[in-house]
C-alpha cells in the first residue's frame, strides 16, 4: 500500500474544465442543482412531501452529518475504498450514485447504529427518542423527544465539524503521512474524535442536561455560559463555533484560503489555523449581533422571537449560511470567471457578490419559502431553521463537485 | 441602551436627520416614545376559568400532530383524536371605577361537545342569550381557542367579535359558516356571524372601555397560525394586568410593551392565562431564562394555566415567583386532563377557578 505522502489525493490530482463557456457551464450546473434540491427537499424534507423529515431539527441534524461524511470521504479517506481507475473512468452519475450510497450507509451506521441505537439505548438517554420516552415521564412524548434527540445529534456534529476542518485543512497530510488508506483517514478521524468529544461535553452537554425537569445537575453542570451569553441555551456556543466553520469555508471560497495560508510550518500552522477560525467566527458572530440590535432593538433575558438572545445567536449562523451558499456556488460553478483577475480584486468582487446575493437569497427564502418549500412563515419562528435548507444545498453542491466532477457543466481533463 | 443609542446616533448623523440629540429613528419599537398611552383605569378585574384544558392528554395530541407531519403542519390538515379535545375559554368581568360591571368572553374553545358542557356549567349560554355578554375576543385562531365558535354563535349570532387580522383564510370562512369537519377534530359552523367584526392589526391599540384595551401582536405560533390579541387592564393603585389566550408573543414581550408604551408602564401587577412556554411539558434551557426575565418585573400575582406548561409554573414558583394556586374543582368535571389526574401540584388555575385582581 502506498504511503499517503507519496501520492496526490484524487482532489489534488483531478483537473476539471468547463464543458462549454464558463457562463453556460455554470448556469447548466445551477439549473441541475435547483432541480436536484427541489426533488430532494420535496421527497425527504417538506412537510407536504413523503418523509417529512424537516421537523425541523431532525432534518437539520441529518443534512449536517451527511455533509460531514461527504467531506471525510473526500478529504480524509481520499475516496477509499474506490480505486483510482474507477474515479478516473466511471461516469459521473455512477460515481455520484456509489459515493452517495456510501454516505448514506455511513450516516445510518454511525448516527442511527452507534449514536442512536447503541449509545442512546445503553449509554446516554437523550440520544434516542425512544429511550427518552421510555425513561422520561412527564412530557417525554414522541413529538418533543424526537426534537430533543435531534438537537443532541446536531450539537454533536458541531465540534466534529470544526475540529474536522482544522484537521482536513489545517493539517492535511502533515500527520500520519506514512500510513496508506484507510489507515490514514482512520487515524486522523480518531484524532478528531478525541478532541471533538470533550468539546461536545463542555460546550453542549450542559444544555442537554438542562432540558429536563428536574435539571440533571449531577450529570451535567448547569450552562456555565449563562452570565456571558444572557441565556442558558447552547445556541451561544452553536453560534460561535458554527460561524467559525463557516468562516473557514468563506475564506476558501472567497479569498482563496487567505488568511489561513499565512503560516506554513507545522505545528504552528495547525494552531494558527484553529485560532484564526475562532477569531473569524467570532467576528462574523459579533458583527451580525450588532446589526440585529439595530434592526430589532436590544434582546432581553427571556424575550421571545427576535428579542431572544438564543434565537439571535443561531440566526447569525443562518444568515452566514445564506452568504456561504452563494459563495460556494459562485466559486464551484463560476470560479474560472475570476481566474484571470488580480487575486485581490477578484476576492473583493466575489465577497461583494456573495453578500449581496446572499441577502437577496435570504429575502427570497423568507418571502417565498412558505409557498415554494412549505416552511413556516416568519423569520424568527421557533420551529423554523433555514440552515437545514441551506446545508442541504451545500450537500448537493458537494456531491456534484467532489463526487461527480461538477457534472454536467464540467468534465475531467484527461 | 447605550449601544443602541450609539448606533442610532451613528445612523442619524450619517443620514443627517439628527434633531437635538433625540433622534427621528428608523425603529418601529421607538414610535411611541413621543407620548405614552393612557387608556384609563378600572377598579378591579375578575377572571373566571371556563376551561383551560384544550386537550386532555398531551401525548395523544402530540401523536396526532406528528402523524400529520409535525408542528408546522396546517392546523386544518391534522386529524385529531376527537375524544381528546376540550378548549380554552375565559370569562372576564371588569369593575369600572364607578362600580359598574361588564362581562366579556375571551375565546370559544374547540370541541363543541365540551364547550357546550362548560358553558352550561357556568351559565355562559344564558349570559350570551341575554346579551349580558355582548363581546367575544378571539385571541387567535388556533384549534383550541377558535374551532368551537359555533357554541358561542348559536346563542348570539350577532355578538361583536375582535378577530386577529392574521387569521387563516379558512378561519375567516368558518366565521361566515363553513364545514371542515370531514377531517376529525376540525370545525364546522352552521350559524354565520352577523354582528360587528373588528379585524385587529398591529398598528393600533383598541380601547374597549376605560382601563381596558386590546393589543394585537403579530408573532409566530405553531400549526401555521400567526398573531394574537392580548387584553391589557390598568387597575387603580395596583398596575397593569394582562389576560391572554396562549400568549404566543411571549409574556416578556407584553411586559416590555407596557413598559415602553403605556403610562406608568413599569408597574406590572399580574397576569392570567396561557403563557405558552413548556406546552408539551418538555423543557428547554430558554425557559429558565423566562423565569429570570419575569422575576425582573416584580409582578404580584401570576395566574397561569393551559399552554404555560405545568413544569414552568412549578419551577417558577420554586424560584420565588408569585404563582396563584388553583383548586381541585376541575376534578369534578366530566373530563379531567391527564396532568391533573397525575396529582400534580395546583400551580395551575384549573377549570372553574377564579382569580381576582
Ligand atoms: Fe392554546
Ligand atoms: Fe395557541
Amino acid at each position: 500500500m502506498t504511503r499517503t505522502q507519496d501520492r496526490l489525493f484524487w482532489l489534488e490530482e483531478r483537473q476539471l474544465a468547463p464543458r462549454w463557456s464558463t457562463a453556460v457551464s455554470g448556469l447548466v450546473n445551477l439549473a441541475a442543482l435547483i432541480v436536484a434540491v427541489a426533488i430532494v427537499w420535496w421527497v425527504f424534507f417538506s412537510i407536504e412531501g413523503i418523509f417529512k423529515l424537516y421537523t425541523p431539527l431532525l432534518g437539520f441534524s441529518m443534512v449536517i452529518w451527511t455533509l460531514l461524511i461527504i467531506l471525510w470521504q473526500a478529504q480524509l479517506f481520499d475516496f477509499w475504498p474506490l480505486s483510482r481507475g474507477f474515479l478516473e473512468n466511471a461516469h459521473p452519475l455512477s460515481k455520484g450514485a456509489v459515493l452517495t450510497l456510501i454516505t448514506i450507509a455511513v450516516y445510518l451506521l454511525l448516527l442511527f447504529g452507534i449514536v442512536w441505537f447503541i449509545i442512546g439505548r445503553l449509554g446516554i438517554t437523550y440520544f434516542n427518542w425512544q429511550s427518552l420516552a421510555k425513561y422520561g415521564e412527564l412530557g417525554q412524548d414522541m413529538l418533543s423527544t424526537r426534537e430533543t434527540a435531534s438537537w443532541a445529534m446536531l450539537c454533536l456534529s458541531i465540534p466534529f465539524f470544526l475540529v474536522g476542518v482544522w484537521f482536513m485543512l489545517g493539517i492535511g497530510k502533515d500527520l500520519f503521512h506514512e500510513l496508506g488508506q484507510p489507515k490514514f483517514g482512520l487515524a486522523n478521524w480518531l484524532f478528531v474524535a478525541v478532541i471533538a468529544i470533550p468539546m461536545y461535553v463542555i460546550f453542549f452537554h450542559p444544555h442537554l442536561g438542562s432540558m429536563f425537569y428536574p435539571k440533571q445537575i449531577y450529570a451535567a453542570v448547569p450552562p456555565w455560559w449563562e452570565s456571558i451569553a444572557q441565556t442558558n441555551s447552547a445556541e451561544y456556543t452553536v453560534g460561535i463555533l458554527f460561524c467559525s466553520v463557516i468562516g473557514v469555508f468563506l475564506a476558501l471560497n472567497l479569498w482563496d484560503g487567505w488568511p489561513f495560508d499565512l503560516v506554513g510550518r507545522q505545528p504552528w500552522r495547525f494552531f494558527y489555523f484553529a485560532l484564526c477560525s475562532l477569531v473569524i467566527g467570532y467576528v462574523i458572530f459579533r458583527i451580525q449581533l450588532y446589526i440585529f440590535d439595530y434592526l430589532w432593538y436590544e434582546a432581553y433575558v427571556g424575550g421571545q422571537n427576535e428579542a431572544n438572545f438564543g434565537w439571535r445567536y443561531s440566526h447569525t449562523v443562518t444568515m452566514a449560511n445564506f452568504v456561504l451558499v452563494i459563495a460556494i456556488i459562485q466559486n464551484t460553478f463560476f470560479g474560472p470567471a475570476y481566474e484571470k483577475m488580480n487575486r485581490i480584486v477578484g476576492s473583493i468582487i466575489k465577497t461583494v457578490v456573495a453578500i449581496i446575493l446572499g441577502l437577496c437569497f435570504a429575502w427570497a427564502y423568507y418571502n417565498w419559502g412558505p409557498t415554494l418549500l412549505g416552511v413556516t412563515e416568519g423569520v424568527s419562528h421557533p420551529s423554523e431553521n433555514a440552515s437545514a435548507f441551506l446545508i442541504l444545498i451545500i450537500n448537493i453542491v458537494m456531491i456534484q463537485d467532489l463526487f461527480m466532477d461538477r457534472w454536467p457543466g464540467y468534465q475531467l481533463k484527461k | 441602551m447605550d449601544r443602541r443609542n450609539f448606533l442610532k446616533r451613528l445612523a442619524a448623523t450619517g443620514t443627517g436627520i439628527a434633531l437635538s440629540g433625540t433622534v427621528g429613528t428608523l425603529s418601529k419599537a421607538h414610535a411611541a416614545k413621543g407620548g405614552k398611552e393612557d387608556f384609563g383605569e378600572i377598579k378591579s378585574l375578575k377572571v373566571h376559568c371556563i376551561s383551560e384544558t384544550s386537550w386532555f392528554d398531551n401525548a395523544t395530541l402530540g401523536k396526532d400532530i406528528k402523524a400529520a407531519g409535525g408542528i408546522n403542519t396546517n392546523q386544518y390538515d391534522v386529524a385529531y383524536t376527537e375524544e381528546n379535545l376540550g378548549g380554552y375559554a375565559a370569562l372576564v368581568e371588569v369593575e369600572a371605577l364607578d362600580g359598574s360591571k361588564k362581562k366579556y368572553l375571551l375565546d370559544t374553545g374547540w370541541s363543541n361537545d365540551w364547550v357546550d358542557y362548560v358553558f352550561a356549567k357556568d351559565g355562559i349560554d344564558k349570559m350570551l342569550q341575554s346579551k349580558e355578554i355582548d363581546t367575544l375576543f378571539i385571541s387567535h385562531d388556533h384549534i383550541d381557542h377558535y374551532f368551537g365558535i359555533e357554541s358561542t354563535l348559536k346563542h348570539q349570532p350577532d355578538i361583536k367579535i375582535y378577530f386577529p387580522g392574521t387569521s387563516m383564510p379558512k378561519s375567516f370562512e368558518l366565521l361566515k359558516g363553513a364545514d371542515f369537519s370531514a377531517t376529525p377534530g376540525c370545525p364546522k359552523n352552521s350559524v354565520p356571524h352577523t354582528g360587528e367584526l373588528v379585524v385587529t392589526t398591529p398598528d393600533k391599540l383598541y380601547k374597549i372601555q376605560d382601563g381596558m384595551a386590546l393589543k394585537f401582536f403579530d408573532c409566530p405560533a405553531t400549526l401555521q397560525v400567526r398573531g394574537e390579541n392580548v387584553l391589557y387592564f390598568k387597575i387603580k393603585d395596583k398596575g397593569y394586568v394582562t389576560v391572554t389566550g396562549c400568549c404566543h408573543p411571549g409574556i416578556l414581550t407584553l411586559l416590555s410593551h407596557a413598559r415602553r408604551n403605556f403610562k406608568d408602564g413599569n408597574k406590572n401587577y399580574g397576569c392570567y392565562g396561557g403563557l405558552h412556554i413548556s406546552v408539551f411539558e418538555n423543557w428547554d434551557p430558554k425557559f429558565d431564562d423566562i423565569i429570570k426575565g419575569v422575576k425582573s418585573f416584580n409582578m404580584q400575582k401570576i395566574g397561569c394555566n393551559h399552554c404555560t406548561g405545568w413544569i414552568w409554573a412549578e419551577k417558577a414558583e420554586q424560584s420565588g415567583l408569585p404563582i396563584v394556586h388553583g383548586t381541585d374543582k376541575n376534578l369534578s368535571y366530566k373530563k379531567v386532563g391527564s396532568l391533573s389526574r397525575a396529582k400534580t401540584s395546583n400551580v395551575y388555575l384549573g377549570n372553574g377557578d377564579e382569580m381576582v385582581f
